[in-house]
């Protein structure tokens, strides 16, 4: 912002308004459109645009679309070739990258295997300030460049899913030349990346300006401009799709969905979510130190009635640590049981004081995050747990995150980015991880071996041993594996993933045009 | 012109006053909650960050001393740096700013242009339907509060209707429900003095129009009234620009109107007090500023008032 | 200045009848508020259900005489399914108790303060003046969400923000009797009517301060309530999942287009409350004391 003035940030704004104003070959009743700019918005705003420093889903929504990965994960789970177009595993622990040619970064320089070096090395970095994905790529020993096109990744053990690892966050690549030039603050305000769209300008809790990249590898993308809006506000923003002025939003809640579904220009897309949402548990503080009161907690919550009315059903009661849809989901397990009387007995047992147990929760950085905080607190007073909800702003919520402050359960929606439990229960509550509140030696020997196994029967065992510690030890209370829907114009065609990105590359977003 | 000086002298005095006790009481209650430090920083600033704000606060020094940094701080415009912006908290401030203006010249128009002319006609039609009707709404917009009336205009005008946009900054049809909210008050209060001043002048002027002949009923009614009435008028329509400001908070939240008012409650949920703090005091500063014109307007228009 | 104008200008005679319509009407208001107080008291037994009981089931349900749990709510049911006509009853409670308390809390500080501007005189009535001055010249909603932010909402706080924002009213009308009380025509007066100085001002003096504060203290209570609702529609007042008027609207907010009863409820009792205790508060004027109009 300070090389911006906000005279032209006020230019490019009003040029943005004015290519949404009615009059434009637009029609709101036909279901196709001229229109060469897409405006999306998010329930909230921007934290940071450096890919390492966050992986909030406002910010993967932005980052996703400005970087590219050395491999691409599609909707559908596959993975295909991004900026490696092939790669091979040498020996055991050797993986070989073959790195796309002709690829620029947003800048003009060329894209070489020392921004995959740079990029692995510095997700490691765990002197990086703000750095949320140092646990992404651990089974990465050392990454060789032997030249410009090709990237050696050394793992320290044999490890299957480092591919898969590579196509999600902490697999971003960014550039080397540019970062180290203008440091990482300016980076962070003005990325520059290899991705179909382009940073112009951004303004704090408004909007984010980005514009097609015209040399993209993959092809350049069906519009011109694409906008970002931060609309914290559930009803301002189904209002905002609802009358025209935006064509995609994030975070229907289900309540909104039967509303934006009936609108004649309007329809609601969603995908089951990959991953669950969960009341994550600070087990250090007493009294959710004691497992019997975690349990008792989880007992408590009578989740089929959220599905049901909260939900309107739009999700499935999870059954444990992995999300449906994951490698090694175990169907033959029940889902988490609603005990009320149970629940209150092993309060008993548990010696439970009524020490105060607090909810720290968002509204709506989550769908229906603050009314489920509601809900659940009523049903632990029935079992009579002293249970208090706090509302917190959504950046105070990153700052308890980063300083590990929160003082009873907060809600977290971990996604399951290699689709395995690896990449999402192990990625967090691993030691070291952003969620290490509780450790439990079992769990973390399971785990790390289940990651360097290519045996996948000993990861299934390993998988239902941890499964089982969990459900004991709740570091996590999961509460629902909800469908997370978006509302959309019809003339918008696209594919939400299950993983928030947020697509809108060639292959998956367009236009419908007459 | 007699008095004028003295008078304005006692006025700006005041005014000095008024803005040093507010920084006071902002002084105060933001070292109430112990070491004003973490408050002022984002949590992941260095250590050098915490000893860098706290030798420029005094903090290591006597109270007194404190303070003086403070105001001297605060003359300066200087009141940190946003947590939440990344940049200048008296910037952010200063960004906010015009949208506030423009909602509160809005209010502040919309109420006159509303309330001068029912006044007058109710007024002139006492004890009739609309007299009643007219002075009930007013009564009602009066004593309701603010955060409401936002709220039932969006229900009835925006939602039901659908006539109007419900919240946001886009262009002047989003303007017309939070002006109309904001001024409410005003509105009610100018109307119902203006009906009682015309009909003073009414009451005075109907013996005596009695009397004149060839002379039409309303000219000289009009004239009178423009005349007595215009200065309680001027007094209450300027107290009441003043208090837009407070309303502001309370509407702008409603609507979700990018003004200072919005941007303190937002950062008060960010926990951004340097732009807490600066929000209050540029507040206090603008409050005490139109207050002081308006006593300055006033004393020009009547002296009587300076002596007072 | 501004207030003798502004009495100049309201000031209309007020004929015998007009004395007992006025007096009807005050009698009215107050007993409005009587009943709320009741009601509030009462809320237990009056209201029809448990205002912090959820019912998923049930939950954005229409005003309706059978719900989904077989019982009525007359008011609707909120977004948790709780009741909306026990909350707003509830609601009352705290809407009257904040208010009654910041009025007795400014009522003790603005006496204290007019008194003793009032007896000692000096710099300290030029000081105490000047305080009040400048408060009334600042939109107080502001300062009182700083303090909430950094002090923290609760019980204590907001009571003590509301009734410092009112201290004003009582310290300058409390501060013009104890002038009035040493003016040397009152203490000619005292002679001319003969009787001890204690004598008079219990029976002339007090009856008029007491009135005087009696008004007073209804138009503040108006505004307490209004300013405490405004407090917790913003989030910094009472904190859910305890019912009040301006939490409610607050949490009604989300659904204007769908629930509406959830705001509106709450929002209207709100609204009654505040003209009914504020045109109490002016009718109590006209029959006690007239020459309070335009403080």
């Amino acid at each position: 912002m300070t090389a911006m003035t906000r005279r032209d940030v006020l230019k490019i704004a009003a040029a943005g308004a004015a290519a949404s104003l009615p009059g434009l070959p637009h029609s709101a009743h036909a279901q196709t459109t001229q229109k060469r700019d897409l405006v999306v918005a998010q329930g909230g705003d921007i934290a940071h645009l450096d890919p390492q420093l966050s992986t909030s889903s406002n910010d993967i929504r932005i980052s996703f679309n400005i970087f590219d990965n050395l491999t691409s994960r599609r909707p559908d789970g596959k993975l295909l070739p991004g900026l490696a177009t092939e790669w091979k595993l040498q020996g055991q622990t050797t993986w070989v990258f073959k790195l796309r040619s002709g690829v620029k970064w947003h800048n003009g320089d060329p894209l070489t295997s020392a921004d995959v070096k740079f990029s692995i090395d510095r997700s490691l970095d765990t002197n990086l300030k703000g750095n949320r994905v140092n646990t992404v790529l651990t089974t990465v020993d050392h990454v060789e460049t032997p030249d410009p096109g090709t990237a050696v990744v050394h793992t320290k053990k044999p490890d299957p899913l480092l591919p898969a690892r590579l196509g999600f966050y902490g697999g971003q690549i960014i550039p080397k030349k540019y970062v180290e030039g203008v440091g990482g603050d300016t980076f962070n305000q003005k990325p520059v990346g290899t991705g179909p769209v382009r940073f112009v300008s951004w303004v704090k809790d408004d909007k984010l300006v980005l514009e097609a990249n015209p040399d993209y590898w993959g092809g350049r993308v069906d519009f011109d401009r694409l906008t970002v809006r931060a609309l914290p506000e559930m009803a301002p923003r189904v209002a905002a799709l609802l009358k025209g002025e935006v064509d995609l939003i994030t975070q229907v809640p289900p309540d909104q969905g039967e509303r934006v579904k009936s609108n004649p220009t309007t329809t609601v897309s969603g995908a089951l979510y990959g991953g669950l949402y969960v009341l994550a548990v600070n087990s250090k503080r007493p009294p959710l130190d004691n497992p019997l009161v975690k349990q008792a907690l989880s007992m408590a919550i009578d989740r089929e009635a959220i599905v049901k009315e909260l939900w309107r059903g739009r999700g499935i009661v999870p059954s444990g640590m992995i999300a449906k849809g994951d490698n090694h989901f175990d169907a033959s397990l029940p889902p988490l049981a609603f005990n009320a009387g149970e629940a209150k007995a092993r309060l008993k047992k548990a010696g439970y004081k009524g020490e105060e147990i607090i909810i720290e929760t968002t509204a709506g950085y989550m769908a229906g995050d603050k009314p489920m905080a509601e809900a659940v607190q009523a049903m632990w007073r029935d079992v009579g747990v002293n249970a208090k909800v706090e509302v917190l702003e959504y950046s105070v919520r990153a700052q308890r995150i980063r300083e590990k402050s929160f003082k009873g359960l907060w809600w977290s929606d971990p996604t399951s980015t290699l689709r395995d439990p690896d990449g999402m229960m192990w990625r967090l509550l691993g030691p070291g991880g952003p969620q290490d509140y509780w450790r439990h030696p079992e769990f973390d020997e399971l785990g790390n071996a289940a990651r360097f196994s290519v045996d996948e029967k000993f990861r299934a065992d390993a998988y239902k041993k941890m499964t089982q510690l969990f459900l004991e030890h709740f570091p996590w209370l999961p509460v629902i594996q909800p469908y997370e829907d978006y509302g959309l114009q019809k003339y918008v065609e696209w594919t939400p993933d299950p993983l928030q990105q947020l697509e809108i590359r060639r292959f998956n977003f367009k236009f419908r045009r007459a | 012109m007699r008095g004028l000086l003295p008078f304005l002298a006692s006025r700006l005095f005041r005014a000095a006053i008024a803005l040093w006790l507010v920084s006071t009481v902002v002084f105060v209650v933001m070292r109430l909650s112990g070491d004003p430090v973490p408050l002022l920083l984002p949590p992941d600033a260095p250590q050098s960050e915490f000893a860098r704000v706290r030798a420029e606060l005094g903090l290591d020094r006597p109270l007194p001393v404190q303070y003086a940094v403070f105001l001297g701080n605060v003359l300066r415009g200087d009141f940190g740096q946003s947590i939440h912006f990344r940049q200048s908290a008296f910037r952010v401030v200063l960004g906010y700013l015009p949208a506030t203006f423009e909602l509160g010249l809005a209010a502040f128009a919309l109420a006159l242009l509303v309330a001068l002319p029912i006044g007058v006609i109710s007024a002139v039609k006492r004890n009739s339907a609309i007299d009643q009707a007219t002075m009930g709404l007013a009564l009602v917009g009066q004593s309701a509060p603010t955060f409401f009336i936002g709220i039932l205009l969006i229900l009835i005008v925006s939602l039901n209707l659908g006539l109007l946009p419900t919240s946001g900054r886009e262009d002047w049809h989003s303007l017309i429900l939070p002006a109309f909210t904001l001024g409410a008050f005003a509105m009610a209060s100018i109307a119902r003095l203006t009906r009682s001043s015309v009909l003073e002048v009414l009451r005075a002027d109907y013996i005596r129009t009695a009397r004149a002949k060839g002379v039409s009923d309303a000219i000289v009614v009009a004239k009178h009234t423009l005349k007595n009435a215009a200065v309680p008028i001027v007094t209450i329509t300027g107290l009441q620009f003043g208090t837009l400001l407070g309303g502001a908070v309370v509407t702008e939240t409603v609507f979700a109107w990018p003004g200072i008012g919005r941007l303190a409650i937002q950062s008060i949920y960010n926990r951004d007090y340097p732009v807490v703090q600066c929000t209050v005091f540029v507040s206090a500063v603008l409050f005490i500023v139109i207050n002081f014109c308006v006593d300055l307007i006033y004393g020009l228009l009547d002296p009587r008032v300076r002596s007072s | 200045m501004a207030s003798s104008i502004l009495a100049s200008a309201r000031a209309e005679p007020a004929p015998a009848r007009r004395a007992r319509r006025t007096r009807a009407l005050a009698v009215g208001g107050a007993a409005f508020v009587a009943l709320l107080i009741l009601a509030a008291l009462a809320a237990p037994l009056i209201a029809p259900a448990d205002p912090i009981r959820q019912s998923l089931r049930g939950r954005l349900s229409a005003p309706t005489l059978e719900g989904a749990d077989g019982k009525a709510h007359l008011l609707g049911t909120d977004h948790l399914g709780r009741d909306v006509f026990s909350r707003v009853i509830y609601g009352a409670r705290v809407s009257l108790l904040v208010g009654f308390a910041a009025v007795v809390v400014g009522g003790l500080v603005g006496a204290t303060l007019g008194l003793l501007a009032g007896f000692r005189g000096g710099w300290i009535d030029s000081a105490i003046m000047t305080l009040a001055d400048a408060q009334l010249a600042f939109p107080f909603i502001l300062l009182a969400i700083g303090i909430i932010a950094v002090l923290g909402p609760s019980f204590p706080t907001l009571i003590m923000v509301i009734g410092l924002s009112g201290w004003v009213t009582y310290a300058r009308v409390l501060r013009s009797q104890v002038l009035v009380l040493r003016s040397r025509e009152f203490v000619d007066a005292i002679h001319a009517l003969g009787g001890s100085v204690a004598r008079v001002i219990v029976r002339h003096v007090l009856p008029n301060v007491l009135s005087s504060l009696v008004v007073i203290a209804t138009l503040e209570l108006a505004r307490a309530i209004v300013l405490e609702a405004t407090l917790s529609f913003l989030g910094l007042g009472v904190q859910p999942p305890t019912p009040s008027w301006g939490g409610m609207v607050h949490e009604g907010r989300e659904y204007l287009d769908s629930a509406w009863w959830i705001s509106t409820a709450p929002g209207i009792v709100l609204m009654l409350t505040s003209v009914v205790v504020s045109r109490t508060g002016d009718w109590l004027r006209d029959l006690l004391d007239p020459t309070l109009r335009g403080e």
